[in-house]
């Protein structure tokens, strides 16, 4: 029987190498890009030295880390951004889909799609150079604020408004394209209910409430878990090209700690040391998003 | 009578509700259009909410497209987009079609290394010194080959080709036409709309890269636009600009709010030129799933 079946797997790959022969590439480049990274993660446990005679040193790096007060800073920042942006902006796109399926097709529903999509594929580089031209004392904002008779406000550099800023851009940025998820499947709803419940006399309020939004259900949890995975994320790019002097100590996030101790400092093992923590919580956060999705929606994330 | 007369009001403060949205996605962003055609006697008298240029002039593109660093940065990310962009649609291709293999020995291997990819971010310190060992860094070649397969869009890719009817292959396998023939001559035509959509992904992405330009090149001659961008507008380093004060000298009364809002504009230009195509792939909702990032 074993045998039969080794015969089988030869004559399987004889007739298929092809198929071999084009994995093969990729399986290089998620060795040098993905794994040989995975494999390093081992420097977490090292005092590592970057020209050899790296020494094993247990959990030291850890110890370091979490007897650091940055540290505390930066995963108190990391969860209330993280939480701050998922409370404040995850409803709007569903709001903004039941919004838009209710404009009928015009010239006006285009404008609307074509302006709140952009700014999704801007690059945070460029976002940050915008924000910071909109936001500034002579900007679009402070405009406004003076028109109502109060004192400009230098948002940027303020550590009262800073994370407020965070939250509104990546709304700003996300929500219109985010949108569209819910807009098709807002989309494959069959029209025959709204007719029905039209005729049965129900409002549009109603008709959101009873057929929209329980359609939808799935695509709200599909996405919320999604989201929940990647809860210890906060948005490096963002921060990054946000952050100044006056704010760090207000946005400093878990990644853009790492890489300033890591490649700015040179603290690799620590920076790694703390890499593996947010990795190994990242980990526990999408295996539950994972089983927790396959119960309420059958769908896993793979 | 009644009812319909309610139905308006509603559907009037629906819009207005997104007008307001829409204007507030693209205010921040014509005005920046705006201030890069201002001249600088002007600049400072552009109210923050303009959308229109005071003093209409060119000056400033003619200053960026003058300068040899921004020359060489546009080229630079004009080659890694193109490249980097085509690689990374092959790769994806092939790898899809074969993952969707049903019989393909080995499979439930290499899809635990996908969700293992998925699931695991081992951390940028390990990453780089991973490259360094490889001898990519300060080479062209990583800013291509990095995130070649985005696993995410593979799987994404990878459910339009299961959702091709097997007999299309089996009977194309009847005629006798190999794995290749099938792939590229039968199924792509019909996973067309999933590869334009991965494709645009990878566009955008590979054209908006700066990070990992930013720590793996330290050679100024190899940095792509964004990372020119990020020195001069996010760190408001005119160096990264202008090359020697000399260079800065020989343009007299340059204002650098509107150079930078220049600059800006010149970063957004390609996504301005392909938007009307990713408008037209993804908002009819032909997309299969949810793709993050």
């Amino acid at each position: 029987m074993e045998k039969k079946k080794k015969r089988l797997t030869k004559t399987y790959i004889k007739e298929n190498w092809v198929l071999y022969l084009l994995l093969i590439p990729v399986i290089i480049f998620f060795v040098v890009y993905h794994f040989m990274p995975m494999f390093n993660m081992k420097m977490a446990f090292q005092d590592f030295k970057i020209f050899g005679g790296s020494k094993w040193i247990g959990f030291k790096n850890f110890n370091l880390l979490f007897t650091s007060p940055i540290f505390t800073t930066v995963l108190k920042n990391t969860v209330v951004i993280s939480l701050l942006k998922l409370i404040l902006i995850f409803p709007i796109p569903i709001i903004l889909s039941i919004f838009i399926n209710e404009l009928k097709t015009s010239p006006f529903k285009k404008f609307i799609q074509t302006s709140i999509y952009l700014p999704h594929f801007l690059s945070w580089v460029i976002i940050a150079g915008i924000w910071v031209s909109f936001l500034s004392p002579t900007g679009a904002v402070n405009e406004i604020i003076s028109m109502l008779g109060y004192k400009p406000i230098d948002f940027m550099t303020n550590k009262a408004y800073i994370k407020g800023v965070l939250v509104v851009s990546e709304a700003w940025r996300s929500v219109g394209w985010d949108s569209i998820i819910y807009l098709a499947a807002i989309i494959r709803i069959s029209h025959v209910l709204y007719e029905a419940a039209g005729i049965d006399g129900a409002s549009r309020w109603q008709q959101v409430k009873y057929i929209t939004l329980p359609a939808l259900y799935p695509t709200i949890i599909t996405v919320l878990i999604l989201n929940l995975g990647f809860f210890m994320n906060a948005g490096f790019d963002q921060v990054y090209n946000f952050m100044n002097d006056s704010v760090i100590s207000s946005i400093d996030i878990l990644d853009t700690y790492v890489y300033r101790i890591g490649l700015k400092s040179g603290a690799y093992s620590v920076s790694a040391a703390a890499s593996f923590f947010k990795g190994v919580i990242g980990l526990f956060l999408i295996i539950c998003s994972h089983l927790f999705s396959k119960k309420v929606s059958g769908k896993g994330l793979w | 009578m009644i009812k319909s007369k309610k139905n308006k009001v509603e559907t009037f403060i629906i819009g207005v509700f997104l007008l307001i949205g829409a204007i507030f996605a693209i205010q921040p962003i014509l005005h920046i259009i705006a201030l890069s055609f201002t001249n600088a006697g002007s600049s400072r008298n552009l109210s923050g909410l303009a959308i229109l240029p005071k003093g209409f002039t060119l000056f400033n593109y003619k200053i960026l497209l003058q300068n040899p660093n921004i020359i060489r940065s546009l080229l630079v990310s004009i080659f890694i987009t193109l490249v980097g962009t085509g690689l990374s649609i092959l790769f994806t291709i092939t790898t899809s079609y074969v993952l969707t293999r049903k019989d393909l020995i080995g499979k439930q291997i290499f899809m635990f290394m996908v969700i293992v990819i998925m699931v695991f971010e081992p951390g940028i310190v390990p990453e780089f010194i991973a490259m360094r060992k490889v001898g990519l860094t300060d080479s062209l070649s990583i800013l291509i080959f990095y995130k070649l397969v985005n696993v995410y869009y593979l799987i994404l890719l990878m459910r339009f080709f299961e959702n091709i009817p097997e007999e299309i292959i089996e009977s194309a396998k009847m005629e006798g036409a190999g794995h290749l023939t099938i792939l590229f001559k039968v199924l792509l035509p019909l996973v067309k709309s999933g590869v334009s959509t991965i494709a645009m992904f990878y566009f955008v992405f590979r054209w908006n890269e700066y990070f990992r330009a930013s720590i793996y090149i330290s050679n100024m001659n190899k940095w792509p636009l964004q990372v020119v961008l990020r020195q001069f507008v996010v760190l408001e380093d005119n160096t990264a600009l202008m090359g020697f004060g000399k260079l800065m000298d020989s343009y007299g009364s340059v204002d650098f709010k509107t150079l930078q809002a220049a600059a800006i504009v010149l970063g957004m230009s390609i996504i301005f030129i392909i938007y009307p195509l990713i408008l037209k792939f993804f908002t009819k909702g032909t997309f299969v799933g949810a793709v993050k990032e």
